[in-house]
């Protein structure tokens, strides 16, 4: 009871300090590069935690993500460019329309187990990519195009400056951070944990094991569309390509595991190591074509997975260890039994 | 009525038949054995009950109500919950969390569960294991936790499926003592066991399998001299010292 007493009492400490410096970052950072990063820092993080959902405390790997990611996108983006309408609305319906889709696809995935989903869910972005491509509705392969409309909240857009793209992206991170936080110490997240431990097992205590996995898949692509209309209005275009690729859906799954699947800070620590590397490999040699930032990445994912496959906050969570043994083991060993 | 009712259940995997025409009552507030050698369809009969496997055919009604069929969520729902004889901790969590998954089911209050959850674990002894990832324990503490995870649901009829196999003796003992303790608190018990010494004494009744047939059904007294018993499974050695002992009353 004490040790956990002290990890959240860390948690909040951390959490405020952090919460206190917000204010100063547009000033040191203001319209530059780096802004750019720290925005798509948590982007990454909110996306990677949105998959975390039912890919990491699910245990449910979804190679699918790019399609809500997309349909959230789409949403906004033709709530903007082909109904002239804020993008609100559009994200809204978008993240309905992500969770349905969701639901749909993996009631019948859902019966496969383990690889098979993966696979499944790797066919389904190819599907959908296609589908976009010639879909003159949602602006086929050309994509759609944002014209000007005028800049703040409540059209989600600004031209100037990135101040308020870096706002709505901390209430975005702070929101689906904040909704998975709730959910591990509910019934729900200890379910959703159970089902990926052992399913037989789960479902012996009086678990609907599928209930659980379906309405965990649904909220986790609510929120990627979610990720997906933030994505839009920060790009101003969309297409398929953009979107609805195994590229994107890529990001999703290699970010939360790098960082640590199934853990509230994997996310953002996944987010934090692969974004800026990513966009200063990038900056630095993407004259090289693209490739660079990927092979790094590649090599990142190896080293991290061979040495720890609990991912970065795996490695947080043995040094952590290995600093709070030294003084106990000074006093005997006689923290064995802190209960 | 019978709390359980199994009635006529087959279950065939392809032309095995690993439960033939098996019919059997559990009364509530008893405790009902299930022995027969290995192979004898002991398992598969506690995975028909549970809903883990459909049966080929006949019924089994629990609580007034048929369950046949059901998943298996549903029959744990209703008070009919089950350990695993190969265990299943859910190695990731805590042995804390393990419990609680079980006490969620009847107490969706967080407080609640975890009161149900730490009574359940201090009962069956893992208190000091309670933060310990549930992979770590060893295996008469995952024994201990695969009862404690099923008693954390509030069940009306727990199943055991050899909770004492691979015990030392003094683990055994304080087992019994806490079967009759779960019994006390008015919960109904059907156990799968292979250690006769155990589940002798405390049975009110005892239903043998053989072969997938039920051989025999009655109170351990008078099954240790069924004859039938004796040549499938128990030998007349055991026979004989269950006699003696029961006749010198130093019955444990």
């Amino acid at each position: 009871m004490n040790k956990t007493l002290k990890r959240t009492d860390l948690f909040w400490l951390a959490f405020t300090g952090l919460v206190a410096l917000v204010p100063l970052v547009p000033a040191i950072a203001a319209n530059s590069f780096l802004m750019h990063v720290l925005i798509l820092v948590l982007l990454y993080a909110s996306m990677a935690q949105a998959w975390n959902i039912i890919g990491g405390y699910g245990g449910q790997t979804s190679f699918g993500h790019a399609v809500f990611f997309g349909i959230g996108a789409y949403g906004a983006g033709m709530a903007v460019v082909t109904y002239g309408l804020p993008p609100w609305p559009g994200a809204l319906i978008g993240m309905l329309a992500a969770a349905v889709v969701a639901v749909l696809i993996s009631y019948p995935c859902f019966k496969l187990s383990g690889h098979y989903f993966a696979i499944a869910t790797f066919a389904i972005v190819e599907i959908f990519n296609r589908m976009f491509l010639v879909w003159y509705w949602v602006g086929g392969a050309l994509g759609l195009d944002y014209m000007i409309v005028e800049e703040g909240l409540a059209n989600l857009m600004w031209y100037d400056s990135k101040t308020g793209y870096f706002y709505c992206a901390l209430v975005l991170f702070a929101l689906i951070f904040g909704i998975v936080r709730f959910l591990e110490g509910h019934r729900f997240g200890y379910y959703l944990r159970a089902v990926r431990e052992g399913q037989e097992t789960a479902e012996s205590l009086g678990v609907n094991s599928t209930a659980v996995k379906l309405s965990a898949m649904a909220l986790s692509a609510a929120l990627a569309a979610l990720c997906g209309a933030f994505f839009v209005q920060y790009n101003l275009r969309v297409d398929p390509g953009m979107v609805m690729s195994l590229d994107m859906s890529m990001k999703f799954v290699l970010v939360a595991i790098l960082g640590g699947a199934g853990t509230l800070a994997g996310p953002l620590l996944g987010a934090a190591v692969l974004v800026p590397l990513q966009e200063y490999t990038r900056a630095l040699w993407g004259g090289l074509g693209g490739g660079v930032d990927l092979i790094i990445f590649g090599f990142l994912i190896i080293v991290i997975v061979v040495k720890q496959p609990a991912g970065i906050s795996g490695i947080v969570r043995d040094v952590a260890r290995r600093i709070a043994r030294r003084p106990a083991a000074a006093k005997g060993g006689a923290s064995v039994g802190t209960s | 009525m019978a709390l359980l009712e199994v009635r006529d259940v087959t279950k065939k995997f392809g032309e095995l038949v690993a439960n033939d025409r098996v019919s059997f009552t559990v009364e509530a507030g008893t405790i009902v054995g299930l022995i027969g050698p290995n192979g004898a369809g002991k398992t598969t009969l506690f995975n028909c009950v549970s809903g883990l496997y459909p049966v080929t055919a006949g019924r089994i009604f629990f609580d007034g109500a048929e369950v046949t069929g059901l998943p298996s969520y549903r029959i744990a729902r209703m008070g009919a919950v089950r350990t695993f004889q190969v265990v299943r901790p859910l190695k990731d969590m805590t042995v804390f969390d393990n419990v609680l998954v079980g006490a969620f089911l009847h107490g969706a209050g967080g407080a609640q569960a975890r009161e149900a959850a730490e009574s359940c674990i201090e009962l069956c002894g893992l208190t000091e294991y309670a933060d310990k990832p549930a992979g770590d324990l060893p295996i008469g503490g995952k024994k201990r936790l695969e009862l404690a995870r099923a008693l954390a649901t509030r069940p009306k009829l727990l199943m055991l499926d050899e909770v004492m196999a691979g015990l030392t003796s003094t683990e055994v003992k304080a087992a019994l003592e806490l079967i009759r303790h779960i019994r006390e608190k008015g919960i109904t018990l059907l156990i799968v066991e292979h250690v006769m010494e155990a589940i002798m004494p405390i049975a009110d009744k005892v239903v043998v399998l053989d072969g997938g047939i039920k051989i025999a059904e009655g109170p351990p007294g008078e099954i240790i001299h069924d004859q039938r018993v004796i040549t499938a499974y128990l030998g007349e050695k055991f026979s004989r010292r269950m006699q003696a002992r029961k006749e010198g009353g130093a019955n444990g």
